[in-house]
């Protein structure tokens, strides 16, 4: 007997401290957004400080014709956070293919790279409405005559619309960023009982949607571009209410495209079978063919070249670069091999086919505002000019990354605007001791005015990190700054270091690990997650650096904070105003609050806006980047055939 | 014989009561994270992750989700027996995700079993009839490379040559024997190989070291001063007895297998039970994850069952009462 325990718990032990070695990552991250980096650098390390200019790569390599395949490669498997449910999913992957191939929200995009494509245009609406009643109500006229995909085949009602926000907001239908609408009026009601009709949104007829908002809301039009608000037909939708993810496997398509065995007529609920083109998220592929109930002629940035589209789990990272340079994949989600890196970068054949787009993603060092030595801004500004940014991007794997940031918001959500804003330039981004010194010797950490920590608050500091090959690099790097100014780290490394930082009892004073990207084409989805003190809370911070908590927040919300909470600074009131404004107004708001945050705050050093690295097959004969969903534009996407 | 497999099965599901144990708390208490935060979305309200928390179970005492656990897979759920729950991703069977994987595996295990038990047996003795002469030198060479060669590296050297390069073999991912046997076993040979190289070393050094012990006992001596056939001492005497810890190892690498297979799946795609399970963990997939762990735990246990039974049949001295 104990033989055999002690093997079948060496057995269970093997596995399960192999799968404590896995992690979680964050939200809404693409697979290549993530991506691990390279231990050396892959196109030179030259300072691109000052461009705005992103790489914004497209491929063209003949006509693009109708027919074809395309296959893309997905390392590992989907990660989809709800079983492809549009509801609730929050994979930017899935949000790619919705909105380029099977969903049509009422606000789309032109699917192009740059701020072009983050340009807001009608696609189930007619266009893009302005607000009236002072900000608190948008009107949206549909095109007619669009219809559902298989087995619905009806056309699409603005009732559907409305029942697809109904759906996000019924607390039992898993909704993942229902509070982007809690602006429309009845939203909160509906959101606590389940089954109710949202009170602000109403249909007057089949082809006109109207929302009644609580406050001026200057990027809603950005909001109802999101694929959750996209229609679903309630007949379909109702099978599925109470059981979060289950439609995922029976999406009704409103797009050029649908699930693969998508077909037949619904009749009730018992009519419908998950269809095969989709097995789950624990799965292996998604097929999706044509819609036949699709009208080209109501969709003018969509041009669905192929005629089936592939997507393929590889568990082999490097088996999916070497089918996509085989041409058996034409696209790849996953991440390149430093080696795969350098291959595409020093070929001149292959090189063309190496496609770096700005990811919209700031990665940045995180310092707590309650914690020592972080309480002291100087402490703060000290890290921002102490910090070799260069050499981060070379953990990184160098240039073709990204771009050094040196502020929060990639200027691309600011149509360029800060592009030149440096309010810690460095040498080379390299890192200045005189200036980090200098500064240092005005905190309260270093009373001797040495321009050194030499306080016991600045000793053994605990910095979180993960465990990837990436933080490996980047962890000896910051420490060995931080030392020039008197900062020593204690470091912790664990794997799936995000729960640990979003938890605000742990107290968490410094960590490597964070970035963010946009959900939308607005500053807001930074600055409203980031920094706003209402919305911190104890599980699922995304708060790290605490700006605007209060001690009776504190209290009030169980946050279990430990530090020095009285006059952390606060940017509530200004992001409130900013939510307010509208079009460049609105921008400019974004950017000053930008500046403020970098200079009177100082809750992050910033050190890198990455890119989205892609490298496409030889058959591929046209290939751009969405920027919305930042990732392959598949509606513009072609084939050989 | 049958009073001492019952009483062995009897033991056997009190071992996988005590890994359902050790599963439970491993992966369900000791995570750091809450799995529930993955399918919140950014910022959740303590309302959203109180309601995802009681659509996964998650919001019940430890005792209840323990005793539910366990019971569940005793009595079966409702999809049937063994009941392994659902997956939080996708809210289907653990128990068909995990059998819908588990051709792949046992398929992969079986046919790498074969070439090394064959291959590794039959260079032990090879070696150990050949003492010290080259042949020998060189076998227990092959059994130091198979040991030291880290099966990630010669997976990629195997597609590298004789895929990428030569194109012999079908190539990375799995195709069904149903579907293709062809097809089946060009994509099956290199994981195969690689995976037996690695067991045929420890199996060809446990056998030389094994016969050579037995070739020195009294009773081959004797067999030979009977004037047997040398062929017939090694084969017959030799090898026979020297076979009973071989069996032993056999039954147990083939079911820690089970779930342990992962590097060789990863590198080939074959998506296989041990990297539904890495996969799985990955994701915060628990159920998943806790349905492999116990599955391969449950093949250890019946394995060693199989193995005692074995052993009675190989070894003449072993009687069970």
């Amino acid at each position: 007997m104990r033989r055999y325990l002690r093997l079948a718990v060496l057995a269970a032990a093997l596995v399960a401290l192999t799968a404590m070695a896995a992690g979680c990552g964050s939200k809404k991250s693409s697979s290549s957004s993530n991506s691990s980096g390279s231990s050396s650098s892959s196109s030179g390390s030259s300072n691109n400080q000052g461009s705005a200019s992103s790489p914004s790569k497209s491929y063209d390599n003949g006509s693009s014709t109708k027919g074809g395949t395309y296959t893309v490669g997905w390392e590992q498997s989907f990660g989809f956070t709800d079983n492809f449910d549009p509801t609730g999913e929050y994979l930017g992957n899935a949000w790619g293919i919705y909105v380029n191939l099977l969903m049509r929200p009422l606000i789309g995009y032109k699917h192009l790279p740059g701020a072009a494509g983050n340009e807001l245009i009608g696609d189930l609406a007619t266009d893009v409405p302005k607000p009236t009643d002072g900000g608190l109500t948008y009107t949206y006229h549909l095109r007619k005559g669009i219809k559902f995909g298989p087995p619905v085949n009806r056309v699409i009602t603005s009732k559907d619309v409305a029942y697809a926000l109904d759906r996000l907001a019924d607390p039992k239908d898993g909704g993942e960023y229902g509070f982007y609408y809690t602006v429309i009026k009845g939203w909160d009601a509906a959101s606590k009982t389940s089954g109710t009709h949202i009170s602000g949104v109403s249909t007057p007829d089949n082809n006109t949607l109207v929302i009644h908002l609580t406050q001026p809301t200057g990027d809603f039009n950005y909001r109802m571009s999101m694929p959750a608000t996209a229609p679903i037909p309630p007949e379909v939708g109702k099978c599925f209410q109470g059981k979060p993810g289950d439609y995922g496997r029976n999406l009704i398509s409103s797009g050029p495209y649908m699930i693969a065995g998508s077909a037949g007529k619904f009749t009730g609920c018992s009519s419908l079978k998950p269809f095969s083109g989709y097995a789950g998220a624990n799965g292996n592929h998604i097929s999706l063919v044509r819609n036949p109930n699709y009208d080209q002629s109501t969709d003018q940035y969509r041009k669905n070249y192929p005629d089936k589209f592939q997507f393929v789990i590889n568990s082999n990272a490097d088996d999916i670069f070497n089918k996509v340079e085989a041409g058996q994949y034409d696209d790849e989600q996953s991440s390149p091999s430093p080696k795969t890196l350098r291959q595409y970068a020093t070929n001149p054949n292959l090189k063309k086919r190496l496609l770096p787009n700005v990811g919209d993603r700031t990665w940045y060092l995180t310092m707590n505002l309650t914690q020592p030595p972080f309480d002291d801004i100087h402490v703060r500004k000290a890290m921002n000019y102490i910090i070799d940014k260069q050499s981060l991007r070379l953990a990184w794997g160098g240039a073709i990354e990204g771009q050094i940031a040196t502020h929060i918001v990639p200027p691309v959500l600011y149509n360029n605007g800060l592009a030149e804003y440096d309010p810690y330039g460095t040498p080379n981004e390299a890192g200045d001791v005189q200036k980090a010194m200098a500064e240092m010797k005005q905190s309260k950490y270093d009373p001797g005015h040495t321009g050194k920590c030499t306080a016991g608050a600045c000793k053994g500091v605990l910095m979180i990190g993960d465990t990837r090959s990436l933080d490996n690099r980047m962890i000896p790097v910051i420490q060995a700054d931080a030392k020039k100014i008197g900062i020593t780290f204690t470091v912790r490394q664990i794997n799936g270091a995000y729960t640990t930082i979003q938890t605000t009892s742990k107290n968490i004073p410094f960590s490597e690990r964070p970035g963010w990207g946009k959900d939308y084409a607005d500053a807001s989805t930074f600055f409203a997650e980031l920094f706003d003190g209402g919305a911190i809370i104890p599980q699922g911070n995304t708060n790290y650096s605490l700006v605007g908590v209060t001690p009776a927040m504190n209290t009030s919300k169980k946050l279990g904070l430990k530090g020095n909470l009285n006059n952390v600074p606060s940017v509530d009131s200004d992001i409130a105003a900013c939510q307010k404004k509208l079009a460049q107004d609105r921008i400019n708001c974004w950017e000053a609050l930008d500046k403020r945050l970098m200079t009177q705050v100082v809750p992050w050093v910033p050190y890198l806006w990455s890119n989205n690295v892609t490298i496409v097959g030889p058959k591929v004969t046209h290939w751009n980047y969405d920027q919305f969903s930042d990732g392959p534009a598949y509606s513009l996407v072609s084939v050989k055939s | 014989m049958i009073f001492y497999i019952a009483r062995r099965l009897v033991w056997t599901l009190v071992v996988v009561f005590c890994v359902i144990g050790i599963t439970y708390v491993v992966f369900y208490k000791l995570p750091a994270g809450n799995p529930a935060l993955r399918f919140a979305g950014k910022s959740p309200t303590q309302q959203e992750l109180t309601e995802i928390e009681h659509r996964l179970g998650l919001d019940r005492p430890w005792y209840v989700q323990f005793g539910k656990y366990a019971y569940n897979f005793f009595a079966g759920d409702k999809y049937g027996w063994p009941g392994l729950g659902y997956t939080f991703a996708s809210g289907t069977s653990v128990k068909s995700l995990v059998f819908s994987r588990a051709p792949r595996t046992l398929l992969l295990i079986a046919g790498a079993a074969v070439l090394w038990l064959v291959s590794g047996v039959a260079i032990g003795v090879l070696s150990a009839v050949r003492r010290r002469s080259l042949t020998d030198r060189f076998a227990m060479g092959f059994a130091l490379f198979g040991i030291s060669t880290p099966v990630f590296w010669l997976g990629l050297m195997m597609l590298y040559i004789f895929w990428s390069k030569l194109g012999w073999a079908g190539g990375t991912g799995y195709v069904s024997p149903a579907d293709s046997p062809t097809g089946f076993f060009s994509h099956m040979i290199l994981p195969w190989v690689t995976l037996a190289l690695l067991y045929a070393a420890f199996y060809a050094r446990m056998t030389r070291n094994n016969l050579l012990e037995t070739m020195g006992e009294d009773y081959i001596r004797t067999a030979r001063a009977k004037g047997l056939s040398e062929r017939r001492v090694i084969f017959k005497h030799g090898l026979r007895a020297s076979l009973t810890p071989i069996v032993t190892m056999f039954g147990l690498d083939i079911a820690l297998l089970v779930g342990g297979a992962v590097i060789t799946e990863t590198v080939f795609n074959i998506q296989g039970l041990g990297y539904l399970a890495i996969n799985s963990a990955t994701n915060q997939d628990l159920p998943i994850v806790a349905g492999v762990v116990l599955l391969a735990a449950v093949a250890v246990a019946l394995a060693n069952l199989v193995v005692d039974i074995l052993y009675a049949f190989i070894d003449p001295r072993v009687r069970y009462a």
